[in-house]
């Protein structure tokens, strides 16, 4: 089967896949964002929906049918089909594993050593194992959690330094002629792949770094990460081995030429040259490397025994005791956390979205996959670090000083790929209470010196303000007697949206502070401390 | 070098320099104590494209503020992110009257932007002011969202409590700036109205003006300094404000009112609350700086 000089080979073909799905990757990333209108079409939530790891993990945690996530079914399927060709195709941390390769990787590529890629399937048991009995850590080194974090948090803010940068500089020092050109590109800029306004995000150095961290173990051996980390190309792989298409690889008979093993990124390719379905990614350099074309695409051989043995050969090689080790620990750490402070009283300053829903549900489904922080229209959803304990790093909060909820707003729940921020329309989300406010009366002017501001009470959304104020006779900090509107919060009616503490004026910490008590997710009528 | 060539060479150099640093100043004397009283149009009617047309008669017409070739800027309250109905952002109707009117006075380009409480976006959608203005079909009409980097220092030589402040390029060197405010409640300050909502075209932390808001709003007025003030009272917010969000606190008024005389115009919008002009911070901090008459009996009331 040798193809025609004129045909692109079949790698470029996957290649060419490959950028396709990428660009589509990054169109619905930007366009995660409020676009002037409240319902959202399109969002990078299809891509965590069509998940089966993700989806997997969710499911055992909540120990229930999401619905939302049910389209991983589609890529399961799809994988009994074809084999593991979403690793090689679709996924953007794949593609861009590839795009930097050249950037990141040795030049030499060596023939494969017998590799410890059987860690990505414990992990994967592990992870499992842990969701379901209560630690849900998955969204840690899944790859488009890990990914769309280290875009959101990160690089899509540094992208909008950098333009800022350069077009303040052009718009204040260079001539007209210049900016003729540069002001309707960064328009065209802003329209397209910059955020609307600039995003300031927690732990986004760290997200960063592991993003960078994924694409730099490439240095190590091509598609480091896929081959030994990736629980997602893991559980791929568990159901690739039984897809009804595959590639044929060489024999014994191809003598010393040994170009498809030393091609091959995933080292799927063994020593008397048959392919390891449940490694192979499909990305089809090997029949383009082949000088005689022996590779091939088709049926899966039923008769096949020796091929099919040498394939369980490569794979199953975990040990019982490695496999009962990853289940155990799955198993155990979750004892750990009930001896934790967090078990009997959360952090007060772990504020969730609105429409959360109570947080050991939240965190067995919250998927860490920073969408609702990327969509948050006031920048006010942040990544906790560890204030929701070890499992918990990565999950949203608002903190009220860096931004606030905006009222008529409901954008996360819209874009949560898992229901962990349920979707809500504006009229139940306005009557979700996230938090309460509370004054610093220490530092609030109008108590601390007499001095008039009120401008929480001013930005307070509620139609009845939850923030009102007193006029109040006082002696200010200058020794007169004067009258002054010294606002109170109204339990009742604030939601902690934290547009008070957004916007009090006061240099460093606001005199208006929002905590998560009174949150409506957690209407505990009898509690197990206190009074 | 002879002394006449010194001295043309000094003012050439120091000409260029003033130049190059943005500065804006106001003389007083503008305002001088025997100007005429100063004239206000109000007007009361459910058309509000004809509305902003009766309104402005008392005055001499749009093409009186707004002449041909004019780089115009009109200056609505989108602070909010509220619809139409519930009053907290001026109507999106008389703002795309306004600017029509200003198009066909023979603008060159006609500037509508607000800085904004609530998210930008939210509030240019929800206000339907960017729809308003986008629908009138006209390239030289231009809704912007705020661009940071045009946010000047500015001294405020008259000021007594700001001296310097951030304020937008655009609302300084415009040939025409016409202030287009919602009047309705305010916690802190009982009303907003025009010189309030001067608020929209200043930088940095606003909130700290509130500490001696009356005063600050006086302080800004003497360098901003609008053309026109055309207040919006075809709905008035009566409580809860400046946000609002409940209709029971809006009072529907169909009420424009139009002056130069930017107190005037406030000091009569105070009286559509009940309230007199003496009761609004600003308006007594602007009279005493002479930038406008306060006492209604000296304004001259002319009902179109």
């Amino acid at each position: 089967m040798r193809r025609p000089a004129l045909l692109p080979a079949p790698s470029t073909w996957r290649a060419l896949g490959q950028t396709l799905f990428l660009l589509l990757f990054l169109t619905l990333f930007v366009t995660t964002d409020y676009a002037g209108v409240d319902e959202l079409n399109w969002a990078v939530n299809l891509l965590f929906r069509i998940d089966p790891f993700l989806a997997a993990a969710a499911m055992l945690a909540a120990r229930a049918v999401i619905a939302l996530m049910l389209p991983a079914l589609l890529t399961l399927g799809l994988t009994l089909l074809f084999g593991r060709f979403f690793c090689g195709w679709v996924c953007p941390m794949g593609s861009l594993i590839d795009a930097s390769r050249r950037l990141v990787g040795r030049a030499t590529t060596t023939l494969p050593q017998p590799g410890r890629r059987h860690l990505k399937y414990l992990l994967l048991l592990f992870l499992l194992t842990a969701a379901c009995l209560g630690l849900p850590l998955a969204g840690y080194l899944d790859p488009f959690s890990l990914l769309v974090r280290g875009l959101t948090f990160s690089v899509q803010p540094a992208l909008d330094h950098a333009a800022t940068i350069l077009f303040t500089w052009t718009y204040q020092q260079a001539p007209d002629w210049v900016n003729a050109v540069t002001e309707p590109a960064y328009a065209l800029l802003k329209r397209s792949i910059l955020p609307f306004s600039a995003k300031i995000y927690n732990l986004s150095v760290l997200s960063l770094f592991l993003l960078l961290a994924v694409l730099g173990l490439s240095r190590l051996e091509p598609r480091f990460f896929c081959r030994k980390v990736c629980p997602l190309g893991a559980l791929l792989a568990l159901t690739a081995r039984f897809s009804l298409f595959r590639l044929r690889g060489g024999s014994a008979e191809c003598g010393r030429c040994t170009q498809c093993r030393l091609v091959c990124p995933m080292a799927a390719i063994g020593e008397s040259r048959e392919i390891a379905t449940a490694e192979c990614t499909l990305c089809l350099d090997c029949v383009s490397h082949c000088p005689r074309s022996r590779i091939g695409y088709g049926l899966k051989r039923v008769a096949a025994a020796n091929g099919q043995a040498a394939t369980n050969g490569q794979t199953a090689n975990l040990s019982r005791r490695a496999i009962l080790a990853s289940l155990a620990a799955g198993a155990l750490a979750p004892l750990a956390l009930p001896s934790r402070p967090l078990a009997r009283h959360g952090d007060p300053q772990l504020i969730r979205p609105p429409g959360a829903l109570a947080e050991p549900d939240f965190l067995d489904l919250c998927l860490r996959c920073g969408e609702c922080m990327k969509v948050c229209i006031g920048n006010a959803l942040h990544a906790t670090w560890l204030e929701a304990g070890l499992e918990g790093v990565f999950t949203p909060r608002l903190i009220g000083r860096l931004g606030y909820c905006e009222y008529n707003c409901t954008l996360c729940g819209q874009v949560c790929p898992s229901g962990a921020i349920r979707k809500l329309g504006r009229i139940d989300k306005q009557a979700v209470i996230i938090g309460r406010a509370h004054f610093d009366k220490n530092r609030c002017l109008p108590y601390a010196s007499g001095t008039p501001c009120i401008v929480c009470e001013e930005h307070c959304p509620t139609p009845d303000k939850a923030i009102k104020f007193r006029e109040i006779e006082t002696e200010n900090s200058k020794g007169e007697r004067v009258l002054v509107r010294q606002p109170y919060v109204v339990d009742d009616l604030c939601i902690g949206c934290g547009i008070c503490e957004n916007k009090c004026p006061l240099d460093g910490a606001a005199a208006i502070l929002v905590t998560s008590a009174g949150e409506s997710r957690h209407r505990h009528l009898f509690r197990q401390d206190g009074y | 070098m002879n002394r006449r060539q010194f001295i043309r060479d000094v003012l050439l150099w120091s000409a260029g320099a003033t130049l190059a640093v943005p500065r804006f100043t106001v003389l007083a004397e503008t305002l001088a104590e025997d100007a005429p009283q100063p004239l206000l149009g109000v007007a009361k009617g459910g058309d509000y494209g004809a509305l902003v047309t009766r309104v402005l008669q008392p005055l001499g017409g749009m093409g009186r503020f707004v002449r041909p070739g004019d780089r115009v800027v009109v200056k609505p309250n989108i602070g909010w992110d509220r619809n139409p109905e519930q009053g907290a952002n001026t109507h999106p109707q008389v703002v795309q009257a306004v600017v029509r009117q200003a198009l066909e006075a023979g603008a060159k380009k006609v500037l509508v932007f607000d800085r904004t409480c609530n998210e930008q976006r939210r509030c240019y959608a929800n206000s339907g002011i960017e729809r308003a203005v986008r629908d009138l079909n006209d390239s030289r009409a231009v809704i912007e969202h705020i661009d940071q980097r045009k946010f000047v220092p500015v001294d405020i030589a008259r000021g007594k409590a700001l001296t310097r402040w951030e304020i937008y390029k655009d609302a300084l060197d415009c040939d025409c700036y016409i202030n287009l405010p919602v009047a309705k409640h305010h916690g802190l300050s009982r009303l907003t109205l025009g010189l309030k909502n001067t608020m929209g075209v200043i930088g940095g932390n606003r909130g700290s003006l509130h500490h001696d808001l009356g005063q600050s709003l006086a302080d800004l007025a003497t360098v901003v300094r609008p053309r026109l003030t055309l207040i919006d009272a075809t709905r008035i917010l009566l409580d809860n404000g400046p946000q609002g969000g409940n209709l029971a606190d809006v009072r529907r008024m169909d009420t424009l009112i139009a002056a130069i005389d930017p107190v005037a115009a406030d000091a009569y919008a105070t009286t559509l609350f009940d309230l007199q002009p003496e009761a609004i911070a600003s308006t007594v901090a602007a009279h005493a700086l002479g930038l406008g008459e306060m006492a209604l009996d000296r304004i001259t009331v002319m009902e179109a």
